[in-house]
């Protein structure tokens, strides 16, 4: 994984000079010999993507660094790129010291493997030595409270303890810089501010961070500094205040990004297009709890009969389904545009993504993001009213 | 490459873990799986097909000493071929050398084959009375088979990420591979065959494989050198796959992350 010689750097320095690097649309997966003999390959002619589009970024040891952006602006991709994952396809990237992602909790892990001895294989993942991994072991084992569980094979843990067990060991490998994409969601609150303060620590020890997040609350937290990407290029680099102002305005004011996602079927896409736009009609991607939205579908032109049916999902930032439904378009509304109306937007702050398709397709994808509100946190909007009351007994 | 010699050690024993995990043998199993196959080969070839185109006293013994070098050489085939599609966590999350993967898997049918060589020896030693200078070739012959297979196994294991028939493809073509190699039967004593010069050719030189078998037969089976030309071929095609795998592996390797 030797790329071009990489600019000298003392650890935790994070460098990338005129970092550019392309993906196919459509992902370079599940090739097949025959495609690649014979001719192209049916979704062939979409321009390739630019993840990374000259980038240029000097970071100094110690710098708290938060990436934020739109769904596909490259936040994501600059970090696979700087933990050495993904190769530029120009200029060039160094990261000094040992660098450790969050991407990569657990990955690795073997399920029939003890805690124990899964601490051994991921230390071994980063490089470290059977004698580096002694000299840790009982401050990972403290760090993620499975003292009972070490000796047991994994497959028995729930997935909190595996994350668990994952964070306590990337925890302890002592990083130069620390890349983390999207802020731990791992395990229960006070294993979540046990995580957070241990990342304080390696900040305050003068570790490099760079955090890819959706949530400006947590980069106000962490950052002192924000690097704002649209479509790959850098459009904003500086202090956190004005680069959060810099993410609202892009997230208030600029055209939403759909996306045309991948078809997995051969048949041809139920929706030809997709838009979100507020109470009076405008197109918008940023919205507060409590707004009203309208989400408009052109059908495509021809529908049969028995076509399948039209799903709307909302899916959080990591992918959980938040919300779906769906309806059974009919062969006479072949070409016209569906509208489901959303009387008042029930979310808390966050990023969230759309997708709709012909069940079990996704035709359209495009993300949208809810404001943060001061007085209440999590998904659902519930908030209600406080007050103190007489009790009111209720008979038995 | 020495700072990830622990990694390998921890990815060889993950992998030995995985497979019959949970089995009552367990670990076994890597041993009662081929001896089982043995038994059946040894069954169809020494018992029901009398006329195996051999001379050999000692068939099965004969039958055995090819078959474990064959099962080395396609287990580790096939479980190459998919191994890095089935690492697509760690692959796509975690940097590390990802030549780790595959040699990891080649490693574990390479132990296996060893335990089966370590219970084929003592008894080949007592019917056959092999212990003499030629067995001194033993230790060299078993780590050019491994540098053989493991540049086969790098090759088709990257190639595989691009290109997903690979693993099909190879899982179609060990089974007539399988009948075409000298394993149950000596191409110069083959009827229809020893009279052809390109027949033999072709199933003693260009079945890549066959001189591996032919070479460590000779010495653990027959206790005699091997021919020079087979030890030539076998030094060379070792050098020649693993040399071959380990550039086409590097070349490729970078996009993995993408692909899979």
């Amino acid at each position: 994984m030797s790329g071009p010689a990489s600019p000298p750097v003392v650890p935790g320095e994070v460098v990338l000079e005129h970092a550019s690097r392309t993906f196919s649309p459509y992902g370079d997966r599940t090739r097949t010999l025959k495609e690649f003999a014979f001719g192209r390959r049916r979704e062939a002619g979409l321009p390739p993507v630019r993840a990374l589009d000259d980038v240029s970024l000097h970071v100094r040891p110690g710098d708290t660094v938060g990436i934020v952006g739109r769904n596909g602006a490259g936040k994501s991709s600059t970090l696979r790129v700087l933990a050495g994952i993904v190769p530029l396809q120009e200029g060039r990237v160094a990261c000094g010291g040992r660098v450790v992602s969050l991407l990569e909790l657990g990955a690795g892990f073997g399920r029939e493997f003890t805690g124990r001895e899964n601490v051994y294989l991921t230390g071994a993942l980063h490089g470290l030595s059977r004698a580096q991994i002694d000299e840790r072991l009982e401050a990972i084992i403290a760090f993620s409270e499975l003292r009972e569980f070490i000796d047991m094979p994994i497959r028995t843990y729930s997935s909190g303890m595996l994350v668990r067990l994952g964070f306590a060991i990337t925890a302890q490998l002592d990083a130069d810089v620390l890349l983390i994409d999207e802020v731990l969601a791992v395990g229960d609150e006070a294993f979540q501010r046990k995580c957070m303060r241990r990342i304080s620590e390696r900040i305050a020890a003068g570790t490099t961070l760079l955090i890819v997040s959706h949530s400006p609350l947590a980069i106000e937290r962490i950052c002192g500094r924000v690097l704002v990407l649209e479509s790959g290029r850098v459009i904003f680099d500086g202090p956190t205040p004005q680069g959060l102002l810099e993410y609202h305005r892009l997230l208030g004011e600029g055209e939403p990004v759909i996306e045309r996602v991948q078809p997995t079927g051969t048949r041809p896409g139920l929706v030809e297009a997709l838009e979100i736009r507020d109470g009076s009609g405008r197109r918008r991607q940023l919205f507060h709890s409590g707004d009203p939205i309208r989400v408009l579908m052109r059908l495509r032109d021809r529908i049969p009969e028995g076509a399948p049916a039209l799903v709307l999902a909302i899916r959080d930032r990591f992918g959980r389904p938040v919300f779906a439904t769906q309806t059974r378009p009919q062969p006479s509304q072949g070409g016209a545009w569906m509208v489901f109306e959303i009387p008042r937007l029930a979310l808390l702050g966050g990023d969230y993504d759309l997708v709709v398709g012909g069940y079990p397709e996704i035709d359209r994808l495009t993300g949208f993001s809810v404001a943060e509100e001061p007085d209440a946190e999590g998904v659902v909007d519930l908030r209600g009213r406080w007050s103190v009351q007489e009790l009111i007994e209720v008979a038995s | 490459m020495l700072r990830y010699r622990f990694l390998f050690e921890q990815l060889v024993r993950r992998e030995l873990r995985a497979r019959y995990k949970g089995s009552a043998l367990g670990l076994l199993w890597y041993l009662v799986n081929p001896l089982l196959l043995m038994a059946v080969y040894g069954l169809i070839f020494g018992v029901f097909i009398r006329s195996a185109p051999t001379s050999e006293h000692d068939y099965l013994l004969f039958l055995f000493v090819g078959l474990i070098v064959w099962l080395f050489f396609s287990q580790a085939l096939l479980a190459a071929a998919s191994a890095l599609t089935e690492q697509v966590a760690l692959v796509s999350r975690v940097r590390f050398p990802r030549v780790a993967i595959p040699t990891s898997v080649v490693t574990v049918q390479m132990i296996t084959f060893c335990a089966l060589l370590l219970l084929v020896l003592p008894v080949t030693a007592a019917v056959r009375g092999i212990l003499g200078t030629p067995l001194l070739l033993l230790v060299p012959l078993v780590v050019c088979l491994y540098a053989f297979v493991l540049g086969v196994c790098l090759m088709a294991s990257i190639t595989h990420a691009y290109f997903r028939d690979v693993q099909p493809i190879l899982s179609a073509l060990l089974l007539p591979w399988f009948f075409l190699t000298p394993i149950y039967f000596v191409p110069e004593k083959a009827p229809g065959v020893a009279g052809s010069a390109v027949a033999r050719t072709f199933l003693e030189w260009v079945n890549p494989i066959a001189p591996f078998i032919r070479a460590l037969r000779a010495v653990v089976y027959g206790g005699v050198f091997p021919t020079a030309g087979e030890l030539a071929y076998v030094a060379i095609a070792a050098v020649v796959a693993l040399t071959a795998g380990q550039l086409l592996f590097r070349r490729l390797e970078g996009e993995l992350a993408v692909i899979l």
